[in-house]
């Protein structure tokens, strides 16, 4: 019979997606938020079969523990699903909770906007899962449509319809390389899921048309991880699309195609390492070095934090830079590095993302020189700043070293390989590169004087909207006490080993 | 196979005869100066493709591409020309771009990559020939792709939902 448990996050979504619609055909206006509201327990309620699953063997009456595959292996739920899943509905809530103030102040539609975000986390939650071409197309497309349309709400702003349509064109093209991989490989292997590709892959490694699909399949994720040189929509779509939009494409849509990369890349082509592996080592050292760079010099600090998530794109391949040389166990670390890695960047962008919406709206301005003594009027957020930012630097003992660590660890385990020492010098560097930047917003909120024009009265009345709040510090707490306590996370990332048990 | 061989054959000279049908209105949907005229043509060429998906006995695809393509899209297309009100007639300096010579190296170089491997990897496969009934991609849809069928659904009604809030004119712009 249908695994009803298995499915029940996506059962569930799905129900709230129509509720969300109905409550704002329902609610009066300026009662809007209540869609959101909607949208926010159903996610929450969501994440419920997860726990229960996840903790199975231990209840009465489940009996169905370990691995469930559905539909002839398409569909799979391993503990690998369940974590991104987790993370998923997570960062679903907590763009929630940054939307929420924000549209609201600016009348933009509200219901709508909540509907599309919850109808782009459904799109990854399904991916999480996705153990086939076409599951995986789908839920790519379901996380990225409705990801163009929130890129461009700000409708009568010029820089948010350029977001939008920059965002959709990249966003066509790279699913039109990506599907056209996917024909090539379903052609040469006759087969979708990924089981069935990893089988029939031996006999037609070395046809040319194998390794064009691979590559096709690769440039197409990487358009959605925004590696270099497929970068360079990230920062104009960030910059103008609103911010809470940002920082939900930044975690929620980049660890979506990260995770159809890792699941397509190890699952499906873990017999051809060696074709996809140099690719990945060269995607991630330019994307570091690139990302890192371009950041330096930018002044608009969500322009900044759109390279640095470039950079950071860069640092999560660099585990499995080196996968034509990891034996299975190998493989495994990288993918716990990896996932790891993801688990910690989710939080401390999201935060990231929050504190400069806070001191955005305390300051009045979005460009660096405008925020000096930021700290002096309005210390919280300016703690908050200094908080995500030197965690993003990767400096103990706040969460992001430790994300830091276990990709050093998971790309030097081969030991002795040049290439792996080499990918590891060029981290070290754009580690300190990064460190740069970060540290140049916390010197200007604490240190710089503050401008004449600075708003300081306006910015002591106006207090923070309650959702913005409670969004930073869950972040912060996360950020803080996972730097400490390392194995919060990395429980996680162990859990997503499961990966590498198939089907 | 000789091309006098190959000739003789009559499926063979039935592709031949869509296969430069479709060839030569790409080739205008390109060129024309003709927005109308362009969209037309790629009637023509989709519907190209239409047949050789039948002749491939893939009746389902050479009806949604008939229905969904030709049906919906190029017909939405000219709406959008006539509703917007865009250049019906003859309009020659919007449609160039002076980065044409790029565009076409790209293209050409593409095409001769993609066409050089898919032919060195299908040259002599024999296409099994057996017809997939409707019915049969039916019960699949339903069964085992129904996340993904129940995905898409979703992303239509997001891109509907999305669509009229960006597309609608409100009443303080």
């Amino acid at each position: 019979m249908f695994d009803y448990h298995a499915i029940a996050p996506e059962l569930i979504i799905g129900v709230t997606l129509l509720l969300v619609i109905g409550v704002d055909l329902l609610a009066p206006p300026g009662r809007k938020y209540l869609a959101g509201v909607v949208g926010l327990v159903g996610l929450v309620a969501a994440a419920f079969p997860l726990l229960t699953m996840a903790a199975c063997s231990d209840l009465a009456g489940c009996t169905d523990t370990g691995v469930r595959a559905m539909f002839d292996g398409s569909y799979v739920v391993d503990d690998f699903a369940l974590v991104l899943k987790g993370l998923f509905l997570l960062t679903g809530v907590i763009s929630l909770l940054l939307s929420v103030g924000y549209i609201e102040k600016d009348r933009y539609y509200e219901g709508e906007f909540y509907f599309l975000l919850v109808a782009s986390v459904a799109g990854a939650v399904i991916m999480a899962s996705a153990r086939d071409l076409i599951t995986l197309f789908i839920g790519l497309e379901l996380v990225s449509g409705p990801a163009f349309l929130l890129a461009g709400w700000r409708k009568g702003d010029v820089r948010s319809n350029e977001a939008a349509l920059k965002f959709f064109l990249m966003g066509v093209l790279s699913a039109a390389i990506l599907l056209f991989g996917m024909s090539l490989v379903y052609g040469l292997t006759g087969e979708i899921t990924f089981s069935g590709i990893r089988a029939g892959s031996a006999v037609v490694a070395d046809e040319p048309a194998f390794i064009l699909g691979v590559v096709f399949i690769l440039v197409g994720f990487a358009f959605k991880i925004s590696a270099v040189p497929f970068h360079f929509w990230a920062p104009d779509t960030y910059q103008g699309a609103p911010t809470p939009v940002a920082a939900y494409l930044s975690v929620g849509s980049k660890v979506a195609g990260f995770v159809g990369l890792i699941s397509i890349s190890y699952l499906a082509f873990g017999g051809v390492a060696e074709i996809w592996g140099p690719i990945l080592w060269l995607l991630a050292a330019v994307t570091m070095t690139l990302g890192n760079l371009v950041a330096l010099k930018q002044t608009n600090v969500i322009r900044m934090l759109g390279y640095s998530s470039v950079a950071h794109a860069g640092f999560v391949l660099v585990p499995f830079a080196m996968a034509a040389t990891f034996d299975s166990a190998g493989m495994e670390e990288a993918i716990f590095a990896s996932i790891t890695y993801l688990l910690i960047y989710a939080f401390m962008n999201l935060g990231a993302f929050g504190a400069v919406m806070a001191a955005v709206s305390k300051s009045g301005s979005g460009e660096l020189p405008d925020w000096g003594g930021l700290g002096r009027y309005a210390p919280g957020v300016a703690g908050f700043l200094g908080l995500f930012f030197f965690s993003l630097a990767g400096i103990p003992p706040l969460a992001g070293w430790f994300a830091k660590f276990v990709m050093f660890k998971a790309v030097l385990q081969a030991s002795g390989s040049v290439w792996g020492v080499t990918l590891a010098v060029i981290a070290a560097v754009n580690a300190v590169i990064a460190l740069f930047y970060y540290a140049r917003v916390v010197k200007t909120v604490f240190m710089d004087d503050v401008p004449e024009t600075a708003p300081v009265d306006e910015a002591a009345r106006t207090p923070l909207s309650p959702s913005l709040a409670l969004a930073l510090g869950l972040t912060a707490f996360m950020v803080v006490v996972t730097g400490f306590f390392p194995q919060l996370l990395a429980f996680f990332g162990d859990a997503a080993r499961a990966l590498t048990l198939g089907p | 196979m000789s091309f006098g061989d190959w000739i003789t054959e009559a499926q063979n000279i039935v592709f031949l005869v869509f296969a430069i049908a479709m060839l030569f209105a790409s080739v205008v949907v390109v060129t024309s100066r003709n927005v109308v005229h362009a969209a037309l043509m790629l009637v023509v060429a989709l519907g190209g493709s239409a047949a050789l998906f039948l002749m491939l006995g893939a009746e389902f695809v050479a009806w949604v591409v008939v229905l969904v393509y030709i049906g919906a899209v190029v017909v939405l297309f000219l709406f959008g020309i006539m509703i917007t009100r865009a250049p019906t007639g003859r309009d020659t300096a919007r449609l160039d771009h002076e980065r044409r010579w790029p565009a076409l190296l790209i293209a050409v170089a593409t095409f001769a990559t993609i066409a050089t491997t898919t032919t060195l990897a299908f040259e002599d496969t024999e296409v099994a020939g057996e017809v997939v009934r409707t019915a049969q991609i039916g019960d699949l849809l339903f069964n085992r792709f129904v996340i993904p069928f129940e995905a898409v659904s979703f992303v239509l009604l997001a891109a509907l939902i999305g669509g009229i809030v960006l597309a609608r004119k409100d009443a303080d712009e």
